[in-house]
């Protein structure tokens, strides 16, 4: 019980979020000083074009009457149509959804498999060398710009050395898997194409360090200082006197109780990794959210942005949720009032 | 022993399925590649090109320059040009057309060529094109203008009198040889009729289909599109002329022409086609590739506000104009890519004038400012954000001309401006300097002249606010007259005119770029916006 | 009495002392904040050409005793545009955190101390901001106002504010309770005094840390609008600018786009780094067990 009421009252508040995300895109979208549909039909349309255009899209309609439209709309999972593609934008988001989803997933698990031993083992050599080299490495990650670092890593792996595919999901002459979930590397596994599989898990690759990188740093330095405060803690002095190895010290108490803050803020890096992956997707040609954003916001086509934004905001919240009903499964505390 | 993180592996992995669930894409196989059937890398040419003007692949809808490459080997035409050349009119679809005079308009009857087939097997006739046109005018899309407006087309003026015969009715106030190269264009593409009704559906004559499939008759026929990411086109079986010996050619979106590059020198694709100048002197003695260069019929220009003080005085224009480092643009930005041209009519067309008078010459500009009682000008110039045609980015070329300008006492503030922002202020005449582009929609003088210098069309003239009746009149006569001589007296004419007295800084016509494999031959780029892939082979 | 008001001052005044600068690395990070400091603020007089000047004769050069870093493709100086594009950024970041830290803050006070409704409205509020992802959220805003430096600050500010917010009140609510507030009460102190003169300075601590990073992140932010074409436009000698009008000449030229990246890291690795420097100086648990570092 207490659950189905700590899950409502979640769950509405997700929904005014996404109402206050609905409300300020739309806002922004239409502050816009210029008019998006001239664009769109280029520099040869005419006026009567124009407007026929306008009328169709419901431009000429005052904007809290398109406001209501969209919501509407909404309501029946009707995004509205792409001023730029004259698609649904629903369509447009299904298209470019599961490309972003497997990069960020990649770049997520980078981030959890390179940066928690990376922490764990920073912390207990710290003030040696491994640590000082992890802790340089995560400045670097947390500084450097995702774009600069692409630009270098496409240069270096993929002209200079040919190691790695610079660029899209899959070879050219590799036939993608049946679509399933439309992530690549899994419909590979579940079709059995281990062919699609290398050519799909290659070109993750490089993108999914790239974008990896910044969250592996984070990650890296959340394990290492929950780490270093739980190492210092008074119970684990007590277990240390117990007589207890170091190495079951670290494994049993403090790699769990570390975790607790890393795995917190995994809803947060999934989130940044959205942000990043606009950035990434426009290098490595992947065919993603990121990539279509980018040119919705130049063409000023606001359905679109209106249809990424609340997309994208959605998966914050909805992130936290499943972070947070799992800590209520997971901690004996809140199961038993 | 990890407890808490396997049970944080298992959310994690809910959430991505749930996640990957809703992402499904709704169409099977949407990202698909090249399947088997296509032959594979062997004979496939695969193109890298920025392909986000792509939004539909519909004869009768499409208007982008992508869209038109990819196209205009999948539909075949009444009428054609062959190879690159742009000057005579060939034989397409029709065998002969013969224009007659009827008294208050032109006919044009048009003869089929028998035996000719669609994709699908069904033959080509008559009704066909009439279809083919009156659901391009009815459609009312952007280039439906080239039948409705320059054509002077209404839906019952075309007739199909026997299966192999049909008439079109233009008015006297259309001119008939342009009319005949709006033909050629991909609006004349002839769909087929049977297919394309069996795929109407809610009255959209099929346009919902023919967006991502071919109901045409040429050597290619498209296989799928998968949007944002790839166009496949396959070889027409059906195809009546000599059957291309590529089995398949593959549009790849690629957005970075770095990329482009790279994928070019490793031979992960045959064709580059966004290169700037410094990738092709960047190709130059690379083995296994090579580069070739093709006019386009683009003009890069700036357009000055005639009403705009002090830009009203056609000596501060003429000053502007004087100013420019041309050969400077060309020869150090573009790298030999491009061509000093300062007329409205570019390289190719009919009309086109060779002259060039205007060379960074301080001294006489700064004369022409004082003459015109100016001595420092300040103006807004509207940049579009990007790269120019050519390869370069426009940022770079407004950079030198601010530069030149201010050699001469004139200030100019950059403003550089999202395209869609900078059209809508064009087209409201709130621009005072605006650097843009422009590129004939069919390959006729008028199809620059009229736009240039017709107030009254509400397109170049207009956005710069020039209205000067003689020379509107001058070019709509221009459009008429037959003769070709004749024709072209007065072009040189109206190109003189406009030189010395238009609100246009003419920049240059910019060279269309490629990197290809060296293995790759016959790839011939008309400077109309496409390649005849049929006679392609790598 | 007096013990009870000194306590979570305490996180400040250990700062104030010696730890901050004991800590090599903070030294390390002090000083290079200050290098970049000084190349933006007298760039021009550090700098041996003019940013902008343009000399096609000498496009593209590698780097040279005449031009250190190379030349671009119109023939600038890269080193020179290095130094004012440090200016740039310095402006970016500053602006940034100044006018979203000061909104942010004002809303989490009014939050924080006001409760109730108004709370719950604001956190809403942050809430919505923090759902966006930062750059697509200033996509949309730099987007719908036009490319420029200006708005891209605007946008970046809107992405960051909420932070602060939420900081803020989290701070004014748990400090609010303590016996030197109820003190300070007793005492007649008004609502703005106590939270100017008590609570606020308490606060000042992790927002400080805050704002460290926030420095850094939103150089990179604006470098990454600029990328797209969003942000500063050419001929601006932004440093994301730099690297986008270098990107196509990388297989060539790579020095165009590779000393920009370098200044990006240089100057958000030093804010970062002062930011875990200073994290670590306020608070007390660490700085104990950290003292060897």
């Amino acid at each position: 019980m207490r659950f189905l009421g700590f899950l409502t009252r979640r769950i509405v508040g997700i929904a005014a979020v996404m109402v206050g995300v609905s409300i300020i895109t739309f806002a922004i979208s239409h502050v816009v000083p210029a008019d998006p549909v001239a664009a769109a039909l280029g520099d040869h349309a005419t006026d009567q074009q124009i407007e026929a255009f306008r009328a169709e899209y419901h431009l000429d309609r005052p904007l809290p009457e398109q406001y209501l439209t969209y919501v509407t709309g909404l309501a029946r999972g009707d995004l509205g149509r792409s001023i730029r593609t004259r698609r649904p934008v629903s369509d447009d988001l299904f298209d470019s959804f599961p490309a972003t989803i497997e990069l960020s997933l990649a770049a997520l698990l980078v981030a959890i498999v390179v940066g928690i031993p990376a922490g764990v083992w920073s912390a207990i050599s710290r003030g040696r060398l491994p640590d000082h080299l992890v802790r340089l490495l995560s400045l670097i990650g947390g500084s450097i710009p995702v774009f600069w670092l692409g630009l270098i890593v496409i240069g270096l792996f993929y002209y200079q050395l040919g190691w790695l595919p610079g660029g899209a999901r899959i070879d050219t002459f590799v036939t993608p898997p049946p679509t399933r979930t439309g992530l690549f590397v899994i419909d590979s596994l579940i079709a059995g194409d281990f062919e699609a599989l290398r050519s799909s898990l290659l070109h993750l690759v490089l993108p999914a360090l790239t974008l990896g990188y910044f969250s592996t740093a984070v990650i890296a330095r959340m394990t290492r200082s929950s780490m270093l405060e739980v190492l210092g803690q008074d119970y684990m002095r007590t277990a240390r006197a117990k007589g207890l190895g170091e190495r079951l010290v670290i494994g049993r108490h403090a790699l769990r109780n570390a975790l607790i803050p890393t795995v917190t803020i995994l809803g947060l890096t999934f989130g940044s990794l959205l942000s990043g992956a606009v950035l990434t997707e426009t290098i490595f040609s992947w065919p993603g959210l990121g990539r279509y954003a980018t040119a919705a916001a130049i063409a000023l086509d606001f359905p679109a942005v209106l249809g990424v934004t609340l997309l994208a905001a959605i998966v914050y919240p909805v992130g936290n949720l499943v972070v947070d009903i799992a800590y209520f499964w997971l901690d004996p505390r809140t199961q038993h009032g | 022993m990890f407890k808490q993180l396997r049970q944080t592996s298992i959310v994690i992995a809910v959430a991505a399925l749930v996640a990957a669930a809703c992402g499904a894409p709704t169409t099977p196989g949407a990202s698909g590649s090249v399947s088997p059937s296509a032959g594979g890398a062997a004979s496939t040419l695969v193109i890298d090109r920025d392909t986000s003007d792509l939004i539909s692949l519909d004869p009768a809808v499409l208007y982008e320059f992508s869209a038109v490459f990819a196209t205009h080997n999948v539909y075949e035409t009444l009428v054609r040009f062959e190879g690159t050349d742009l000057s005579t009119i060939k034989p397409g679809l029709a065998t002969s057309w013969d224009i007659k005079d009827s008294g208050t308009r032109n006919d044009i009857t048009f003869k089929l060529k028998s035996g000719q087939k669609f994709a699908s097997g069904n033959p080509v006739t008559a009704d066909d094109v009439v279809y083919s046109v009156q659901r391009a005018i009815k459609l009312n899309k952007s280039p439906a203008f080239l039948f409705t407006d320059i054509g002077g087309l209404k839906a019952e003026d075309v007739k199909a009198t026997d299966p192999t015969t049909v008439v079109m009715s233009l008015p006297k106030t259309a001119s008939a040889s342009a009319f005949l190269t709006i033909l050629t264009f991909t609006i004349g593409g002839v769909v087929d009729s049977k297919e394309v009704k069996s795929k109407e559906t809610g009255g959209d004559s099929g346009s919902a289909y023919l967006l991502d499939h071919s109901a045409g008759s040429g050597p290619f026929m498209v296989d799928h599109w998968t949007k944002n990411s790839e166009v496949l086109l396959k070889a027409n079986p059906n195809y009546g002329g000599t059957k291309p010996t590529l089995s398949g050619v593959l549009f790849k979106h690629v957005q970075e022409p770095t990329n482009q590059q790279f994928a070019l020198e490793k031979g992960d694709i045959d064709i580059a086609n966004n290169l700037g100048p410094e990738q092709i002197a960047a190709l130059q003695g690379k083995s296994g590739v090579t580069t070739t260069t093709a006019d386009s019929l683009q003009l890069v220009y700036v357009g000055m506000n005639a009403t705009v003080k002090p830009l009203d005085n056609v000596k501060v224009r003429e000053a502007l104009r004087t100013a420019v480092d041309y050969d400077g643009i060309v020869k150090d930005l573009l790298k030999g890519n491009g061509k000093k041209v300062q007329g409205i009519i570019p390289r190719g067309l009919a009309g086109y004038n060779e002259a060039t008078p205007f060379q960074a010459d301080v001294t006489k500009a700064k004369a022409l400012l004082t003459e015109a009682g100016q001595t420092s000008v300040t103006l807004d110039f509207l940049v579009p954000t990007g790269q120019a045609p050519g390869g370069i980015a426009f940022s770079d070329l407004a950079a030198k001309l601010k530069s030149d300008w201010a050699k001469i006492g004139v200030t100019v503030n950059i403003k550089q401006t999202a395209t869609a922002e900078l059209l809508a202020t064009y087209r409201a005449q709130k621009g005072q300097l605006v650097m843009i582009y422009w590129g004939p929609d069919y390959p006729d003088p008028d199809a620059n002249v009229g736009p240039f210098t017709d107030y009254n069309a509400k397109s170049i003239g207009w956005r710069n606010a020039w209205d000067d009746p003689t020379i509107a009149q001058k070019g709509r006569d221009a459009a008429l007259i037959t003769d070709p001589a004749k024709r072209a007296a007065a072009y040189k004419d109206i190109t003189d005119y406009v030189l010395h007295n238009g609100p246009y800084v003419v920049l240059y016509q910019p060279s269309e770029l490629f990197g290809l494999r060296s293995n790759v031959k016959g790839f011939n780029w008309s400077s109309i916006g496409w390649a005849e892939l049929a006679s392609v082979t790598k | 009495m007096a013990s009870t008001v000194a306590l979570p001052l305490r996180g400040l005044r250990l700062a104030a002392r010696a730890p901050i600068l004991a800590n090599p690395l903070n030294v390390v990070a002090l000083a290079l904040i200050a290098m970049f400091a000084a190349c933006a603020l007298f760039a021009p007089l550090l700098a041996p050409y003019d940013p902008l000047l343009q000399e096609l004769g000498t496009r593209l050069q590698p780097p040279s005793p005449q031009h250190w870093l190379g030349t671009d493709s119109l023939g600038r100086d890269i080193a020179s545009r290095i130094l004012y594009g440090a200016r740039i950024s310095l402006i970016v970041g500053v602006v940034v955190v100044a006018s979203a830290g000061v909104v942010g803050t004002a809303i989490g006070l009014v939050a924080g101390y006001a409760g109730g409704l108004v709370d719950d409205a604001l956190m809403r509020l942050t809430e919505v901001f923090l759902a966006f992802p930062a750059l697509i959220l200033a996509m949309a805003i730099a987007g719908a106002l036009g490319p420029s430096l200006t708005n891209a600050i605007i946008a970046i500010a809107a992405v960051t504010w909420a932070v602060y917010a939420r900081l803020v009140r989290g701070q004014i609510l748990s400090l609010r309770r303590r016996e030197f507030v109820e003190a300070a009460r007793a005492m007649g102190a008004s609502r703005t005094r106590i939270v100017l003169r008590h609570l606020l300075p308490n606060a000042l601590a992790p927002l400080m840390v805050q704002a460290s990073f926030d420095l850094g992140s939103s150089i990179i932010a604006a470098a990454g609008l600029s990328f797209i074409g969003f942000g500063a436009q050419p001929p601006t000698p932004e440093w994301g600018v730099m690297i986008s009008e270098g990107r196509n000449y990388i297989s060539t030229q790579p020095w165009l786009s590779l000393f920009p990246g370098l200044a990006i890291l240089l100057a958000v690795g030093s804010f970062n780094l002062l930011g875990d420097g200073l994290r670590d100086a306020f608070d007390p648990r660490l700085s104990r067990s950290d003292q060897n570092t």
